[in-house]
């Protein structure tokens, strides 16, 4: 037995067969049921576990179609349209899915009909029925108001006035029970008879290219997997040739035999229809994810969708067969990288105008970058200072802090310095370089950061490093702090 | 006679095309000097006087018949003889850094040689490979800075950052049988077990056949059993001061210097060599002399600057075809013949 809070009260949510065959109810006091049978075991209700098992359960049902949707704490709407045939019609599929379920563990009640209302009204009040379009009527005119999906207490007050089935309220005059009760019961009522549209506006985007198939045997070794993947893409190589478009994004679904779904996605840089190409990024991803596949009893459906598609544009390949394309081979590459270790696994640099050093290049992941431009070699532009300054070939992530005792002027670079617990003895040094912080994007309340000042530093063995100190002697109580920054060549 | 030259043709080619084919073999060509004209120095970098006879031994194997643009030429003609030719394009090669601290230096020895590399290849990107504990400990790619100094545009710049040497070395084996990219770099600390000799095998066997080159920068690292043909241990070097109108300005940092020694080559005996990098031409000079005292003319020059002293003659040991200066740091062995004559 389930409990939950419900104004200050602790109540039944949900009871198992041996509770109800005590004639405890749901609804009824916590307290109350106590007093009844003191022996009761009593746990508190989780919505959000109730709320992850159901989102399960609408993975799984997209095997039976892409349009799943959920429906309050306690239902799925699946929009079968188009697909009933594929599982032996109406009747064959229904019964297919309540025999899973059913093995699966839950206790299910179905409805099938034309409109959402009517098959929610089928599946709450009747209990595995069919509704053929045209029937919605008979079938809800006796059902009680509960079966309109409308509030409690719209419902409350037309019971209140002796309307006590949905019959009862198709049968009165639209205008006065509008103005009465509000648009939503005739809204409600006009949906589950199909007079209106209703959109199951589903849980997932539905993909728009999508091939599977349903296995007799389970498989279970991820070498099957990937050949199936390659099946899978020839077939959908021919439909996004059709297209004309190539897959941005992949996504693979393994249906495990008892329930559980696995969403495998995998994106690339550039168009892509070759299923050799698919299955080679597909191996990467399985090859990163294997110990997160749990293969159980089996997959017994296994989906490869595309996700997101874009214009493929034909290349002609040279006469030798074989087209000179080197970005196409670094975008696969980096493709395959990406699957394997992360988005973040191949990175490009991006040169942004600003003249702080940590801001002026930043590295964005390979499929985010600027696709590269044709050999930048004609410079146009003059170059902006004849002198450009010295940059160091390495920056540390975050300035690394170092200890300076004594320099030899107050503004001038340190003579000796520690950092990383080894001391280093200054032999040259140029500098300063002033780099103060960008105010025009300093936020109202933020405090102005301290001027820089760079030097660049030779330690008496020769290497070459990139100092600065933050804040200036005197200019406030705080004494300044040194830091290394980056590292020449 | 004509006979005979044309059957000692013959049984050059067919030696050269059963060393091709052996790879390793030590090449024992009996060819006079005149005919075999790379052969000149291999004695210069063997240097020392008592093992002289079996000079041709040591040092022909089987490079000698690779083709001259196998190599990459860095421009330093001492270098580039001790390594017969230069650095292997189609190859994996090591280059050592000795301490973390040196991370710099070696990145940029690194670079430089990417550098004369993409003058080959202008259009082609460079990957760079790195864990995350050397970008963490040695400092991020930064991309301003490397084009400044060596002239590698932002586009042409891909950095991988592998949270872990298996994957970082799964990277440089996918990135090493690439043709599309210019050169891998592929940066890790320490002597890993992972990166032992089988790996360096792999890696090497896929440069070779794609024909670019891996450069494998190992930061604070020990010399190991490696495939690589060639190591190369990097440290910088105090750089001259900068030159001006007026004369080197005293007190500033010139161009990057290094002081690269030969750990391990099949065709060199170990040398050290101090160069400097001309980040406006993008090719390296070398620095014969102390760095403060004589400043490296600029631009081109065949001759190095005359040293201080007076010049004294006595006769070179050993013969030098091409009649190249005998190297500097191997002066002390010289030496012992100097003072007997």
């Amino acid at each position: 037995m389930i409990s939950h809070r419900d104004r200050n009260a602790q109540r039944i949510s949900a009871l198992d067969e041996r509770a109800e065959v005590l004639r405890l109810k749901r609804g009824m006091g916590i307290a109350d049921a106590r007093a009844m049978h003191p022996s009761i075991d009593i746990v508190e209700a989780d919505p959000e576990a109730d709320r992850r098992l159901l989102e399960g359960l609408a993975d799984w049902c997209d095997r039976y179609t892409p349009l799943v949707a959920l429906d309050g704490a306690d239902g799925l709407f699946l929009d079968v349209t188009g697909c009933t045939h594929l599982f032996g019609g109406e009747r064959t599929m229904l019964d297919e899915i309540l025999t899973r379920f059913f093995h699966q563990g839950f206790d299910v009640r179905a409805g099938l009909a034309a409109t959402p209302g009517a098959a929610w009204a089928a599946a709450r009040f009747c209990g595995d029925r069919i509704v053929a379009g045209g029937e919605e009527e008979a079938l809800l005119a006796p059902l009680p108001l509960a079966a309109l999906r409308i509030e409690p207490e719209i419902r409350a007050s037309l019971e209140s006035v002796g309307l006590r089935t949905a019959g009862a309220v198709m049968a009165a005059p639209r205008a006065p029970l509008a103005r009465r009760f509000g648009a939503t019961l005739l809204l409600r009522l006009d949906q589950a008879l199909g007079r209106l549209d209703e959109a199951v506006s589903p849980r997932l985007p539905v993909a728009p290219l999508s091939v599977e198939r349903h296995l007799s045997e389970p498989i279970m070794l991820t070498a099957d997997i990937e050949r199936l993947v390659s099946l899978l893409a020839r077939a959908l190589k021919s439909d996004l040739e059709r297209r004309g478009e190539g897959a941005r994004m992949l996504a693979l679904l393994l249906f495990r035999v008892d329930g559980a779904v696995s969403r495998i996605a995998v994106g690339t840089s550039r168009p892509l229809r070759e299923p050799v190409l698919i299955q080679k990024l597909f191996h990467e991803r399985l090859a990163a994810l294997e110990q997160d596949i749990d293969a159980g009893y089996g997959f017994d459906l296994v989906r490869l969708s595309v996700l997101s598609a874009a214009a493929f544009d034909m290349q002609q390949a040279d006469l030798a067969g074989e087209a000179e394309d080197s970005d196409a081979d670094i975008a696969l590459f980096a493709d395959r990288i990406r699957a394997r270790l992360g988005e973040a696994a191949v990175l490009r640099p991006v040169v942004v105008e600003s003249h702080l050093p940590e801001r002026a290049v930043t590295t964005v992941p390979f499929s985010e970058a600027p696709q590269r431009r044709a050999p930048p070699r004609q410079r146009n532009t003059p170059p902006a200072t004849v002198f450009p300054p010295e940059r160091p070939i390495r920056l540390f992530r975050s300035p690394e802090p170092i200890e300076v005792p004594a320099t030899e002027m107050p503004e001038g670079p340190p003579m000796n310095f520690r950092w990383r617990r080894a001391l280093y003895r200054v032999a040259r040094a140029e500098g300063p370089e002033r780099i103060a912080p960008e105010w025009w994007r300093r936020q109202p309340g933020e405090e102005e950061a301290p001027t820089r000042d760079y030097f660049r530093i030779e330690d008496s063995d020769g290497r070459r490093y990139w100092l600065y100190r933050q804040g200036l002697y005197g200019a406030s109580e705080v004494p300044p702090r040194w830091f290394m920054h980056g590292v020449f060549a | 006679m004509a006979m005979t030259a044309v059957a000692r043709e013959t049984v050059f080619a067919l030696r050269r095309q059963i060393a091709k084919i052996e790879g390793t073999l030590p090449e024992r060509l009996a060819a006079p000097a005149g005919t075999r004209p790379d052969a000149r120095a291999d004695t210069d970098a063997s240097g020392i006087a008592p093992e002289r006879t079996p000079e041709i031994t040591i040092l022909r194997r089987g490079v000698a018949v690779a083709s001259p643009d196998a190599f990459l030429r860095t421009g330093v003609e001492r270098l580039d003889t001790a390594l017969s030719g230069g650095l292997p394009k189609a190859a994996l090669s090591e280059i050592h850094g000795l301490e973390t601290r040196d991370a710099g230096a070696v990145a940029g020895f690194a670079l430089s040689l990417t550098s004369l590399i993409l003058r080959q290849e202008p259009h082609l990107p460079v990957l760079w490979i790195g864990t995350s504990e050397i970008f963490r400990e040695a400092g991020f790619p930064y991309a301003r800075g490397l084009h400044g100094l060596f002239g590698i545009e932002p586009e042409q710049l891909l950095f991988s950052e592998a949270p872990k040497l298996v994957d970082a070395l799964w990277i440089a084996e996918e990135a090493a049988r690439m043709t599309a990219l210019a050169a891998v770099i592929l940066e890790i600390r320490g002597c890993p077990q992972r990166l032992d000799l089988t790996a360096t095998r792999r890696l090497h066997a896929r440069a070779q056949n794609a024909g670019r080159p891996v450069l494998l920068l190992r930061q604070a690292g020990e010399a190991e059993p490696t495939a690589a043909p060639v190591r190369l241990i990097v440290s910088a070097a105090p750089s001259a001061s900068r030159d001006t109108i007026a004369g080197p300005l005293a007190g500033s940092i010139g161009r990057p210097a290094f002081t690269v020694s030969i750990g391990k080559s099949r065709t060199a005996l170990p040398g050290q060599f101090t160069l400097e990098w001309n980040p406006n031409e993008h090719a390296f000079e070398e620095r014969t002399e102390n760095p403060v005292a004589v400043v490296p003319a600029s631009g081109r020059r065949t001759h190095p600057a005359p040293a201080s002293g007076a010049v004294l003659a006595f006769p070179t040991v050993g013969s030098f075809a091409a009649g190249d200066q005998p190297s500097r740091p191997q002066r002390p062995a010289h030496i012992s013949p100097r003072r007997a004559g």
